[in-house]
């Protein structure tokens, strides 16, 4: 975990599939309006998984669309993801397409169920991970926040499970906590809350339920500031990390005073 | 993409390019020339909207076809409409140039002496002349056969104008011309469909396939290997991703795998995702 300041705590960095990463926040490279504010947000990020998408090259192109021209893929852990696909069959194929560009083995699965809401298909989505993992891929499976499909996930082999905080670019933030803190008790993979966030507090808050990373595009993209809200999620996923280790105060619905409550003058 | 290069070439001049049924007779001379015919948008009396507006009317009606456009000198309008080539002559931009402008297109270069050809190494393909006696430069003296000999031994190749007929074609192709340009003989002739049918009928056929790529139709040349048709499509075998036929070409296969007709291609490449 990288800090601006020199850590008041410990922390084991967070390993998913045998590769070890300093960062808990993983980014996407989406709806940017330009490359380079991508490029300065992902560095104002700290993150070093970054989140890429597969697509038809544009053969009429008249300049060059490619996310590789701009990004260094040795600076950055590129992670493919399938969004966009809608069973199983597309995700596997745009997967193993992904794989052959040759920088790891690792994959974002989404197997997406529904246009407007663009939650999961779980019965895609194990089927397509369960298949993946038989050809040797590290599945990092893009799942919504139910226990049952958490499990399964973790049983067909994922090498982490990626619930989601609320609907891809909503913004909505962190809905369902008891849910996010039930699936991370429950699994021994890396739980990184994937999609929903809109700004710091709501990274910090999803850090705080004791999950391993959280992974956002769209709150970054879609700031007025991409950069300092980069900056800002940075600082939040830290802070929400830091304060999960720390431990937090019991809740109480009475006062307790902070000050000693002898030596009063009389 | 040289051997792909079109053998008929429709070159317009400012009467012809303000033509008003220049796009009518495009289109006709692109249904029977298909992938065969270049039309050449070259003017210098109209701005750069009047210009850009007619390349893309051009241009979207050889699309269908597989036919090129080419745009002469501007190679933003070449850029902003997609053009297959920019062809640039004596002042204007060098290849070089060219190509840092519009990327993805072939740069030809109008080369009238041995000079000339000598001096343009940056260019994919040359237009030498004028060969014969031609309406559009009364005053020049032709060059002759000479200059496609002379263009040819360049090694690129080398289109043949000025004073062009079907009939002086098979001559101009003896001399080393992969292929021929007209003005008058295409644009004023009463059917140009039939004009440019007749050029085909003395032009040796270009021996492409018919193949897909991104759910496009396209030709590619026959007999060549998928990093040779990448290059055609001036890909960068390193990024792209090739599915053939719905199996994924290992990268150090690319040399080795043919095209063939037929053949469906998926070209990827990773953009920017969450």
């Amino acid at each position: 975990m990288t800090t601006t300041l020199a850590p008041a705590f410990t922390d084991t960095p967070l390993e998913i599939g045998g590769r070890v990463f300093r960062s808990r926040l993983l980014v996407g490279t989406g709806k940017y309006k330009d490359n380079a504010t991508m490029v300065r947000a992902l560095e104002a990020s700290g993150a070093e998984v970054v989140t890429v998408a597969v697509r038809r090259v544009n053969l009429n192109r008249t300049k060059e669309e490619g996310i590789l021209h701009h990004l260094d893929p040795s600076r950055f852990f590129l992670l493919a993801n399938t969004a966009g696909c809608f069973n199983a069959e597309d995700a596997m194929r745009y997967a193993r397409l992904a794989r052959e560009a040759g920088f790891n083995e690792f994959v974002k699965l989404e197997v997406i169920g529904d246009q407007q809401t663009l939650l999961p298909d779980t019965a895609g989505l194990l089927e397509a991970t369960r298949e993946l993992v038989r050809d040797g891929f590290k599945v990092m499976a893009y799942t919504n926040e139910d226990l049952i499909t958490a499990l399964r996930l973790q049983d067909a082999g994922a090498v982490a499970v990626m619930p989601l905080a609320s609907p891809i670019g909503s913004g909505m933030g962190l809905v369902n906590p008891y849910h996010i803190r039930v699936i991370k008790s429950r699994l021994s993979v890396p739980v990184i809350v994937d999609a929903g966030v809109g700004t710091a507090s709501d990274a910090c808050l999803t850090m705080e339920q004791g999950v391993d990373g959280i992974l956002m595009n769209t709150a970054l993209a879609e700031a007025k500031d991409p950069v300092a809200m980069a900056h800002a999620m940075r600082l939040a996923t830290e802070a929400g990390r830091a304060a999960f280790l720390a431990g937090r105060m019991p809740r109480r619905e009475i006062a307790v005073p902070s000050s000693p409550t002898t030596g009063m003058l009389a | 993409m040289t051997a792909a290069l079109p053998r008929l070439h429709a070159v317009t001049d400012d009467r012809v390019a303000a033509l008003p049924d220049l796009v009518r007779k495009a289109t006709a001379m692109a249904s029977v020339a298909g992938a065969d015919l270049a039309v050449h948008l070259r003017t210098r009396i109209l701005g750069g909207r009047a210009f850009l507006e007619r390349a893309r009317a051009i241009g979207a009606a050889l699309h269908p076809y597989g036919a090129w456009l080419v745009i002469n000198d501007r190679a933003d309008v070449a850029r902003a409409v997609g053009a297959q080539a920019v062809v640039t002559g004596r002042g204007g931009l060098l290849p070089p140039d060219v190509k840092h402008v519009a990327p993805q297109a072939m740069v030809g270069r109008s080369v009238h002496d041995a000079a000339e050809c000598r001096a343009e190494a940056g260019a994919d393909f040359l237009i030498a002349g004028p060969v014969y006696p031609t309406a559009s430069h009364p005053d020049t003296p032709p060059a002759g056969l000479d200059i496609v000999r002379t263009a040819a031994a360049t090694g690129r190749p080398v289109i043949a104008i000025g004073g062009l007929t079907a009939d002086r074609a098979s001559e101009v192709l003896a001399a080393g011309a992969h292929g021929v340009a007209a003005i008058r003989a295409l644009w004023d002739a009463v059917d140009p469909a039939a004009a440019a049918a007749a050029f085909l009928d003395r032009l040796p056929a270009l021996d492409l396939m018919d193949i897909e790529i991104n759910g496009e139709p396209r030709h590619a040349r026959r007999g060549i290997t998928i990093a040779e048709l990448l290059g055609d499509l001036s890909l960068d075998p390193r990024t792209v991703v090739v599915e053939h036929n719905r199996h994924i070409v290992r990268r150090d296969a690319l040399g080795t795998v043919r095209v063939a007709d037929g053949d469906r291609f998926e070209l990827v490449h990773f953009v920017g995702g969450g």
